[in-house]
């Protein structure tokens, strides 16, 4: 086991963003196909019978932020695929290629995408557990173009959730972050990484940060040992 | 325009697959050997026979103690030095595209619970991080068969500004019927073996196991990571767009430096794709000899980007790069090198790969 | 429409990718499946394939002879017809 004791040195910095747009899709318990009933007239006839449920979600909240090629674009799930991942599993002996294609990271994304045509250069999925918004947010932060898209969401499952092994509710967002504060910016985002809580636990994972920007609720919690969340929605 | 900053130096790497270490799968790889075998894709279910790579003592179908564990720590054991990775100032970016979902087909299969415990991708991970000691920093990227590259761009973003000493990139997949299943079914993975770049009649690949890591810093390390770049077709999950449009679009991204260059190809022994992205390859950096070695280690998914990244920077220190294996003329350009190469008149290599949804990424790699 | 093979594989069609407002009439025989009318792509074709391979005992073992197999419902039929066990077709 790598040292512990390694003495740190005193560090500290800060990091700012601005989310300019903001667009949440709270499904909480609706089966997959009742989302698409609701929502299939978004997207092009037909385009719809292969999307998974996170697929019509998280291209729902990314739609009006028209993704464009010089965005970068973080996507941050825990579970994914779910519903993909579970009948693709059962569908051995003879595995499905839909199925299969659909099951993999990060299919919800490049779903509407791929509808839709859309290339981007940067495109960050991640995956993760408790510390997975802090992790996420990082990447954003650091992408380095005029204008991040931040993306992400779950989906309740069936037999994985029975087993612990999925989101017991699906939701989806999409948020734009910009280095500067525009008129009509909704909210201020810090990152503040300094050596306090350098041994808490810090647990803030994914279903609690939708919650905060869905309901538009203030954040200031360590997100990672070392790391602090604030985000102050403008009045 | 490059979406790095700085060039970012690597200052230790290493590689394992169905070979073993680092050494030895570039000594195999140098005399021509391939570590494919023709097993059933279903595993004890039986199936069709598809070139499988597996390290040895690695269970195809998962075992409740993970047979792969042990590689893991193995490959671990090899990261240098005594840093405490996973606090604030040693980030770990942990890469896969499967992680533990073997497991999952496992328990489907069989009733086990056990496998549960590494079934999703942050349950894998965590086992991870409590099995090697890491701290909780740590962020994982997953985008297929570009993981790596993410991985490696990502960790050099957390250096370039300021916000750690050193970065770990760790990589890893190792096969299951979940993915060998899947690719079956897509009917690229199939009896044939894989003839990367190789101008034929039919396509195929292989899958193998694979696992690497990488430690970077901004200014210690013997190679430097000069440029890295990505562009995302969003055309079709699996097909390119038809005129090699987003090959070139990441490539040109790559700034011409004057060094004579070789190039790491993804290769996989798909037969469009591969046939585009050596077009590509010649049309961006002429003449530079074009490789893959993924039709002897099998194609190592989530993690091919850094196993082979790693294999190249072996191949750099010892002047010399596999050829291509398992392939023979022709090739789809004039520039694909079936022999090995000797690097003693190049002074930087290009590795790319590529992924479902025209993913592309690429990094040039050069001596400090 | 008279042959009951050219029938069966468009109501198979239609289920395998839960086409919606399609029915197996709309579907012509020999319009291509892939790239045509139904805007159907290559993993259309290839879950088409594991259907007719439980179906109908073939093997089709790679991308490239899926795709002259699934060229169009016509041609699909007659390497049914080809390939297929016998006794698994509809009787003509």
């Amino acid at each position: 086991m790598p040292s512990a004791a390694r003495t740190p040195r005193s560090f500290s910095t800060m990091l700012e963003r601005w989310i300019t747009a903001l667009h949440t899709e709270d499904a909480g318990l609706e089966e997959p196909a009742a989302t698409r009933d609701r929502l299939k007239d978004r997207f092009p006839k037909n385009a719809t019978r292969r999307m998974s449920q996170l697929g019509l979600l998280v291209g729902t909240a990314l739609e009006p932020l028209q993704p464009g090629y010089d965005d970068a674009l973080i996507y941050a799930s825990a579970y994914a695929e779910t519903r993909a991942l579970e009948g693709y599993l059962d569908s051995f002996p003879n595995p499905s290629p839909t199925l299969f294609q659909t099951s993999i990271h990060p299919s919800a994304v490049q779903q509407s995408l791929i509808t839709s045509q859309r290339p981007i250069r940067q495109f960050l999925p991640l995956t993760g557990g408790v510390h997975l918004p802090a992790q996420a947010l990082l990447t954003a932060f650091l992408a380095g173009s005029p204008r991040v898209i931040l993306c992400g969401g779950e989906e309740r499952g069936t037999w994985l959730l029975d087993h612990g092994r999925s989101s017991d509710r699906t939701f989806a967002f999409a948020l734009t972050l910009a280095s500067e504060p525009v008129t009509g910016s909704l909210a201020r985002v810090t990152l503040d990484f300094s050596d306090e809580s350098p041994h808490a636990s810090c647990d803030f994972p994914l279903p609690v940060f939708f919650d905060h920007l869905h309901n538009r609720r203030p954040v200031d919690a360590c997100v990672l040992p070392g790391r602090r969340l604030r985000i102050e929605w403008t009045p | 325009m490059s979406v790095t900053g700085p060039a970012i130096h690597i200052a230790a790497s290493g590689a394992l697959t169905a070979f073993g270490d680092e050494a030895s799968t570039l000594a195999a790889l140098l005399a021509g050997r391939s570590a494919l075998r023709l097993l059933p894709v279903h595993g004890s279910e039986g199936g069709d026979l598809v070139p499988l790579a597996l390290c040895e003592g690695h269970a195809y179908e998962e075992t409740v103690l993970p047979s792969w564990l042990p590689h893991i720590r193995k490959l671990a054991a090899q990261i240098p030095g005594d840093l405490p990775w996973g606090t604030a100032r040693y980030p770990v970016f942990v890469t896969s595209s499967n992680f533990g979902v073997g497991h999952l087909h496992a328990f489907r299969r069989r009733g086990d619970p056990a496998h549960l415990a590494y079934g999703t991708p942050f349950d894998c991970v965590d086992q991870l991080v409590t099995a090697l000691g890491w701290g909780p920093d740590v962020t994982t990227l997953s985008h297929a068969c570009v993981s790596a590259h993410l991985g490696l761009l990502q960790a050099s973003r957390v250096l370039a500004a300021g916000l750690a000493d050193s970065a770990l990139v760790f990589s890893f997949d190792f096969i299951s019927p979940f993915v060998a299943g899947g690719f079956h079914a897509l009917k690229i993975l199939n009896a044939d073996l894989p003839a990367p770049y190789q101008d034929r009649a039919t396509g195929a690949i292989g899958l193998g196991d694979g696992a690497a890591f990488a430690v970077l810093t901004r200014d210690r390390g013997d190679f430097a990571i000069a440029a890295q770049c990505l562009h995302n077709e969003m055309h079709h999950f699996t097909a390119n767009q038809a005129d090699g449009a987003g090959f070139s679009a990441c490539l040109a991204n790559l700034p011409d430096t004057g060094r004579r260059l070789w190039i790491k190809g993804h290769g996989t022994g798909t037969l469009n794709a591969g046939r585009l992205e050596a077009t590509a390859l010649a049309h961006r950096f002429p003449g530079a000899p074009l490789v893959s070695w993924k039709g002897a280690l099998g194609h190592t998914l989530g993690s091919c980007g850094l196993v082979e990244l790693a294999l190249a920077i072996g191949a750099m220190r010892a002047g010399r790069a596999p050829g291509v294996i398992g392939a023979s003329a022709p090739g789809f350009t004039d520039t694909v090198a079936f022999n090995s190469i000797d690097l003693a008149a190049f002074d930087g290599v290009v590795c790319t790969s590529n992924a479902f949804g025209g993913a592309h990424a690429a990094l040039l790699l050069h001596h400090a | 429409m008279s042959d009951p093979l050219l029938l069966k594989l468009k109501i198979l069609i239609v289920e395998t990718l839960r086409l919606e407002d399609v029915t197996p009439a709309d579907i012509p025989d020999d319009e291509p499946l892939i790239g045509g009318g139904l805007s159907l792509d290559s993993i259309d074709a290839l879950e088409l394939v594991v259907r007719l391979e439980k179906e109908f005992g073939v093997k089709i073992a790679s991308s490239e002879e899926s795709k002259a197999a699934l060229a169009n419902v016509s041609g699909l039929a007659s390497y049914l017809r080809k390939h297929a066990d016998p006794s698994r077709l509809p009787a003509a």
